[in-house]
């Protein structure tokens, strides 16, 4: 069996309002294993940012809870973890890069201090926190690291804030990130450095990636391995190679559809999936994709679909993609 | 050549702090945007796009140059009218929704602000919301109630609200599923065939930028350094940035190997105080291009480019 550094088993994140709980995030089931490099992508509002928040237990609780699961990080229970012990994980062992950058950062402080008392924490000294801090900034690309380590975080830009985030995760050498779109506000050529100085980073270290993105591009690029999230759910979780091909979920097909590919025209209208996703909170115990999935058939009203094995692939569908795949 | 409803001449802006550099956020840009049209504009993460977003709309007052909307100077109009007229989508939609006010609330108000559906707001929210692709379960939802994808659309559903003639969009699609974006992207088009209604689509999403836009300007260090209709910039692209954007894309095929590292380690240095921007990031420089920074001249149909050597190029074709 090969190794696994991250196992999420049953993870159920419930939204509390009075004396009711609704779960939002229904049971994920995600592995990484050390120097593995996993995608994760799906709809907006599926859960992966609650999903990677629960990880390092940071869910704005209340309302939010971990219901049930156990997050193990290289066999330890993180779920059952002491706030001491969590602190010491946090950052050094398990770094992330959030989606709301701005809200991470205390807009009152230089974001160079930011990002010395963040290597501090983990026991660099002054002298060497501020070098590390200013080559952590050179490597991300960010050519005036002088200017923005005096800058307040409302002085930079989208993509420089991103920068800087990243930059501070990796600084501390981390045997997990986890990037919640972290490269949304730079620019492609910018982009290409940060994914090559992941890859970079990983010929020398056993450090593994979790990238939340919804930027398939990205994810042909730099993931071995995809998990699709959709309703609270994973739905698929494939090679990056057999997902394109032979996407084995009927969500992941119709997304790789709404690409705009060469083929279509100037402004001609997209294809998008009809329909809404479900309300969470409202699921009628069937397979939640039903109401917008062209190839329903009765079994999927009644039951929902758990991850089956589909070649290379798992996927919570009841249907073989070969009775649909064109 | 369609009416002109927006136009920036020659927008610069600088911003200083006590003791700090002084930041040359935006370097003189000019730009026009046409009744009904769609600009794009690409660049470089930190090349002032959000800047001169900012200056267009008028929330910033420029440090040079200045900005119009059907002729009239923006900072000439008040507020109300200025709203009415340009609506911004900001880059960051948290941070530019009220943490206190449910989604409901801060759509009710700027319907009532601007009187717009008098007496019949409720049903406009619904609309709206369905609009973006939210339905009204999300009305009573505070923003950090919200994902990502979901408080960019409701900021996308604030802005259209105010049925404004001109709408700004700072990367409005980066937090959305591919499917979800299709469906914004279909909404921002298809209220376009219907109404005279004119986009600045600001993104890094390149092919998104190609599908929706007539015409594109790439933004380098706070400058224009190439612009034209959509075809012209993308498909061929002149300027050597231009270039290496083009050719970053990441396309969403596993088969298709890159070369590693096409691009060399950005170590670019900041603005030069000589010649070209690019200079140190570019594989054409010659020395001409340190000494002499190139203007951004047309050549040929509108296609705009600031580089000597792709300029030599072209003529000599
Ligand atoms: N504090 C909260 N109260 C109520 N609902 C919440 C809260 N936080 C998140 N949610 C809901 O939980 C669901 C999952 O949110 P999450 O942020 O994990 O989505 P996501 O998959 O990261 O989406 P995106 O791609 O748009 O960022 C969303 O539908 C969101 O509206
Ligand atoms: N209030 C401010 N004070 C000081 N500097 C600022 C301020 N606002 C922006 N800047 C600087 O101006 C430059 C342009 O920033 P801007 O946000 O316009 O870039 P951008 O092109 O939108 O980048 P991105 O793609 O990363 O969002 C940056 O160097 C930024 O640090
Ligand atoms: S289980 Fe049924 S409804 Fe769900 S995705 Fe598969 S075919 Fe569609
Ligand atoms: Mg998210
Ligand atoms: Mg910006």
């Amino acid at each position: 069996m090969t190794e696994i550094l991250l196992s999420l088993r049953g993870l159920v994140v419930g939204l509390r309002h009075g004396h009711d709980v609704s779960p939002i995030v229904r049971g994920v089931n995600l592995d990484v294993a050390p120097g593995e490099r996993v995608g994760v992508v799906g709809e907006s509002g599926s859960g992966k940012t609650l999903t990677m928040l629960s990880v390092l237990r940071l869910l704005p609780s209340p309302p939010l809870e971990i219901l049930d699961g156990e997050i193990l990080f290289a066999g330890e229970n993180l779920a059952s973890a002491s706030e001491r012990r969590l602190r010491e994980v946090r950052g050094a062992e398990i770094a992330m890069v959030y989606q709301d950058p701005m809200t991470s950062l205390n807009p009152l402080l230089h974001v160079g201090y930011q990002v010395a008392e963040a290597l501090k924490a983990h026991g660099a000294s002054t002298i060497q926190a501020r070098e590390t801090t200013r080559d952590a900034l050179r490597q991300v690309g960010l050519s005036d690291p002088e200017r923005v380590e005096r800058s307040y975080p409302h002085e930079l830009s989208g993509g420089m804030i991103q920068r800087v985030m990243i930059a501070m995760a990796l600084a501390a050498s981390p045997r997990l990130l986890i990037a919640d779109e972290p490269t949304t506000a730079l620019d492609v050529t910018i982009q290409q450095q940060i994914l090559d100085l992941v890859l970079d980073i990983q010929t020398t270290t056993s450090m593994a990636v979790l990238w939340v993105t919804h930027d398939l591009g990205v994810v042909a690029r730099l993931v071995d391995r995809v998990v699709v999230m959709y309703a609270g759910r994973v739905v698929e979780d494939a090679p990056t190679r057999e997902l394109f091909r032979h996407p084995s979920h009927p969500y992941t097909a119709a997304l790789l559809a709404s690409l705009p590919g060469t083929q279509h025209s100037h402004r001609s209208l997209l294809h998008q999936i009809g329909g809404n996703p479900p309300d969470p909170t409202r699921l009628d115990g069937g397979c939640p994709f039903r109401p917008r999935c062209p190839f329903a058939i009765d079994q999927c009203a009644h039951e929902e679909p758990p991850l089956l094995p589909r070649g290379e692939s798992r996927a919570a569908c009841w249907r073989e993609p070969d009775s649909w795949l064109p | 050549m369609a009416t002109v409803v927006l136009r920036g001449m020659d927008l610069a802006q600088r911003y200083e702090g006590r003791g700090k550099s002084v930041v040359n956020a935006l370097r003189g840009v000019s730009l026009e945007l046409g009744e009904g049209a769609t600009l794009g504009i690409v660049g470089e993460s930190g090349c002032g796009k959000s800047t001169l977003a900012r200056l267009l709309v008028g929330l910033e007052r420029p440090s040079a140059g200045s900005a119009e909307m059907s002729g009239e100077s923006t900072s000439s109009l008040d507020g109300r009218t200025r709203a009415r007229r340009i609506q911004l989508v900001f880059q960051d939609p948290y941070s530019s929704l009220d943490p206190r006010q449910r989604v409901r609330a801060a759509l009710r108000e700027v319907l009532t602000f601007h009187h717009l559906h008098s007496g019949a707001e409720d049903q406009r929210i619904d609309e709206l919301l369905d609009m973006v692709a939210l339905g009204r379960r999300f009305a009573n939802r505070y923003p950090h109630e919200l994902s990502g994808g979901q408080a960019q659309r409701v900021a996308i559903a604030r802005a259209l609200a105010v049925e404004p003639t001109i709408v700004v969009l700072d990367e409005p699609t980066s937090a959305l599923d591919v499917s979800v974006r299709a469906e914004i992207i279909n909404l921002l088009i298809g209220i376009q065939a219907r109404i005279t209604i004119s986009y600045i689509f600001i993104s890094h999403d390149l092919s998104m930028v190609r599908h929706v836009s007539d015409t594109i300007a790439v933004m380098y260090l706070g400058r224009i350094v190439e612009s034209g209709s959509y075809d012209q910039v993308l498909d061929a692209p002149l300027h050597p940035y231009t270039v290496a954007l083009a050719q970053a894309v990441p396309v969403p095929d596993p088969t298709v190997v890159r070369p590693h590292r096409v691009t060399p380690v950005l170590t670019a240095t900041g603005p030069t105080t000589r010649g070209c921007d690019y200079q140190d990031r570019c594989p054409l420089v010659e020395p001409h291009c340190r000494d002499v920074a190139p203007s951004l001249d047309d050549v040929g149909s509108n296609h705009r480019v600031a580089c000597h050597v792709a300029k030599r190029r072209t003529t000599i074709e």
